[in-house]
């Protein structure tokens, strides 16, 4: 992460849901910070709260069920949480974009892929009609839609996959956003469409120069995508930094897991897929400690019986990387620098011993 | 598009040409004979009767009159009653029934768009429970208790205000229409209601409509661009069942409010065997709703499309 000031920054996001069950506590106090012009990944797998982290930054979440109950996101140093709802407005759409997994059901089917483009151009900067409708059309040649005008004048069940999510991204950038945030954009594409939509947010982030926040389990993805990466894992991000730091110089055993649970197609290493065994606690009642700890080769008594070290310290000297473990912990019996022998094939992903190391 | 609606009214016409088929046949393998009558006829001319009405030949050539002459737009002339013609008796009546019915569907389908949305918003709050409860009130009374009851508390407004307030029967100027066409349309504005709330919910919680928040829309746009259209067109499918609903249901309305619709001669044609009476409004109803689904189709095609463009 860069010395410069942060874009969004992200602090004890707390996020709840009243179901019948219970209450279940989605978010757990999230932190990050994106900066302008940088690409976050925020990876975990399915039910970690990473799409309820981002939907309640742009006051998606449906309250009730949901409520954010504690925490702050500032944009430009401006809390955003719990704004009228109308000063929302001047954010989302405007200074914040946002595209969705599934492009097919995400547009409206009784309107026109222009109207659709041109709305928040007349709704945040005040175009007019026809003006609204031309810059719609600048947006989908931007989006690289052949024909662009004629397009602009079909409903979303004459386009592909791949093209709705281009004329989506083309509607979360027409107010020219600091921030797009993606969630899973690229799930339901198939391969060769993932790949041009993620070079397509690549090469527009250069044109505007806005910031990227990428929702993903895709570690392929990150890898191609991300300037820095957020692991999430129980409504927690339990290790962040930059991309290089996370993924070859993981910190925290999930990290390890999710790197081991990666196939490699590199034929001179044969090894069977490795499942990170168990499953994510019940956030019903989330444990009193760390979350991964049940699933961890590494735990210790103490991960059982309280948070884990909450203080996002610099691992190894190294700025803005920093993991959620108390294997970091100076009287941890496995230091934390033992945890980092992983290489690009993924060998040497266990924790050696000192002596074996020495 | 001109080619869809040329294709739905071929459509409709074979329609027509069966439901006149199907009656003709059915009417005359009803037993009984529209000339029994309480005059004892003597053979001579009942002969004569039969003669007249064309009774006498074989049924294959009696179809092949019925249809000729439906084809000319001539209904023929009625058994029972002197000297009308079945297409006097739908002139006369018919405008009657039908601005009743019409009144009603309007009735029935703005209440219906507006509560089910209204209820959609407010779920599970005090406005949707309320609503809802009038809904199943509306689903459960019969018409003939509603306006038998709506009567009664009519005459008590009247009385109580000294001036008539609504007439509570009869038939000729807008005062006399409001009552019966919010009795006759209550029960489908209910089931609209009711459809109109789960398609709103739906629509509700769908990508498109968090899409449109994410855009960072206001609430109103949200609701008259993305939701109401959307949600709308399941309550447009069922217009045209409701139609035929509605204007079938009329004939138990007319009868209490005293209106001279064609209701009454659709009933005691049946009561009669009057034989060109039953076929006559049975194919003249028939072909109106035949019609009045085609409307709501084309209708359908300009607000999804989707069907537009097959």
């Amino acid at each position: 992460m860069s010395q410069a000031q942060d874009l969004l920054t992200v602090e004890n996001l707390t996020v709840e849901f009243d179901t019948y069950g219970g209450v279940v506590q989605a978010v757990r106090g999230v932190d990050f910070s994106v900066s302008g012009g940088e690409t976050l990944a925020i990876v975990g797998e399915s039910g970690c709260g990473k799409s309820v982290t981002v939907q309640s930054l742009m006051g998606l979440i449906p309250t009730p069920p949901g409520r954010i109950t504690r925490g702050s996101a500032r944009l430009h140093g401006q809390e955003i949480l719990g704004r009228s709802r109308i000063d929302g407005r001047e954010i989302r759409g405007a200074q914040i974009g946002m595209i969705f997994q599934d492009p097919m059901t995400s547009l409206n089917p009784t309107m026109t892929i222009g109207d659709q483009i041109a709305e928040p151009l007349q709704v945040h900067k005040g175009l007019s009609r026809r003006d609204a409708a031309r810059e719609a059309v600048r947006l989908l040649e931007m989006t690289r839609i052949p024909e662009a005008a004629k397009r602009a004048k079909q409903y979303p069940f004459e386009f592909s996959g791949g093209m709705l999510q281009r004329a989506m991204i083309a509607m979360a950038i027409a107010c020219k956003p600091d921030i797009l945030i993606a969630d899973e954009p690229t799930t339901a594409l198939d391969v060769t469409i993932q790949a041009q939509i993620l070079d397509l947010l690549q090469d527009l982030q250069r044109e505007t120069g806005m910031a990227i926040v990428l929702i993903t389990h895709d570690l392929g993805v990150v890898a191609r995508m991300a300037d820095s990466v957020a692991v999430m894992y129980a409504g927690k991000v339990v290790e962040r930094g930059s991309v290089d730091d996370v993924f070859y110089r993981s910190a925290h055993p999930y990290t390890l897991g999710l790197r081991a649970a990666m196939p490699s197609n590199d034929p001179a290493i044969k090894q069977n897929l490795q499942p990170i065994e168990g499953s994510p606690p019940d956030l019903f009642s989330p444990p009193p400690g760390c979350g991964y700890a049940p699933r961890c080769p590494h735990a210790m008594k103490v991960c059982c019986q309280q948070p884990e070290e909450t203080r996002l310290s610099d691992v190894e000297g190294v700025r803005g990387h920093a993991s959620h473990c108390w294997l970091h912990h100076e009287k941890s019996p496995n230091k934390p620098s033992e945890l980092y022998f992983s290489d690009r094939s993924g060998k040497g992903l266990e924790i050696k011993g000192a002596e074996a190391n020495s | 598009m001109w080619s869809f609606i040329l294709k739905r009214l071929a459509q409709g016409l074979i329609t027509v040409w069966f439901i006149a088929t199907a009656t003709f046949f059915a009417m005359h393998n009803v037993p009984g004979d529209p000339l029994l009558n309480d005059r004892a006829m003597t053979a001579a001319i009942r002969a004569n009767v039969e003669a007249k009405y064309g009774l006498d030949k074989p049924l294959g050539e009696q179809y092949v009159i019925y249809l000729g002459n439906l084809m000319r737009g001539d209904l023929g002339i009625s058994f029972t009653q002197e000297n009308r013609e079945v297409n006097d008796i739908i002139r006369e009546h018919f405008p009657v029934s039908a601005t009743l019915g019409i009144l009603a569907v309007l009735f029935a389908a703005a209440g219906g768009v507006l509560w089910g949305a209204l209820t959609a918003l407010y779920r599970n709050r005090m406005p949707d429970y309320v609503i809802m409860f009038f809904v199943i009130l509306g689903i459960s009374v019969p018409s003939f208790v509603l306006a038998a009851v709506s009567q009664l508390v009519l005459v008590g407004t009247n009385a109580a205000f000294g001036v008539t307030v609504l007439p509570v029967a009869g038939w000729g100027t807008l005062s006399h229409m409001l009552l019966p066409a919010l009795v006759l349309g209550l029960g489908t504005m209910a089931y609209l209601t009711r459809l109109m709330r789960s398609s709103m919910l739906e629509v509700i919680g769908s990508d498109y409509v968090r899409t449109a928040k994410a855009k960072g829309l206001p609430a109103a746009r949200i609701f008259s661009k993305h939701q109401l259209r959307n949600a709308i067109l399941p309550v447009i499918t069922v217009l045209g069942p409701s139609i035929a609903a509605i204007t079938t249901g009329g004939f138990v309305v007319e009868l209490v409010f005293a209106i001279p619709g064609l209701g009454r001669y659709f009933v005691e044609a049946v009561q009669q065997l009057d034989y060109t009476v039953i076929m006559g409004t049975t194919v003249f109803y028939g072909a109106f709703l035949v019609f009045m689904v085609i409307v709501v189709d084309i209708l359908y095609g300009f607000i999804d499309p989707r069907v537009r463009m097959q």
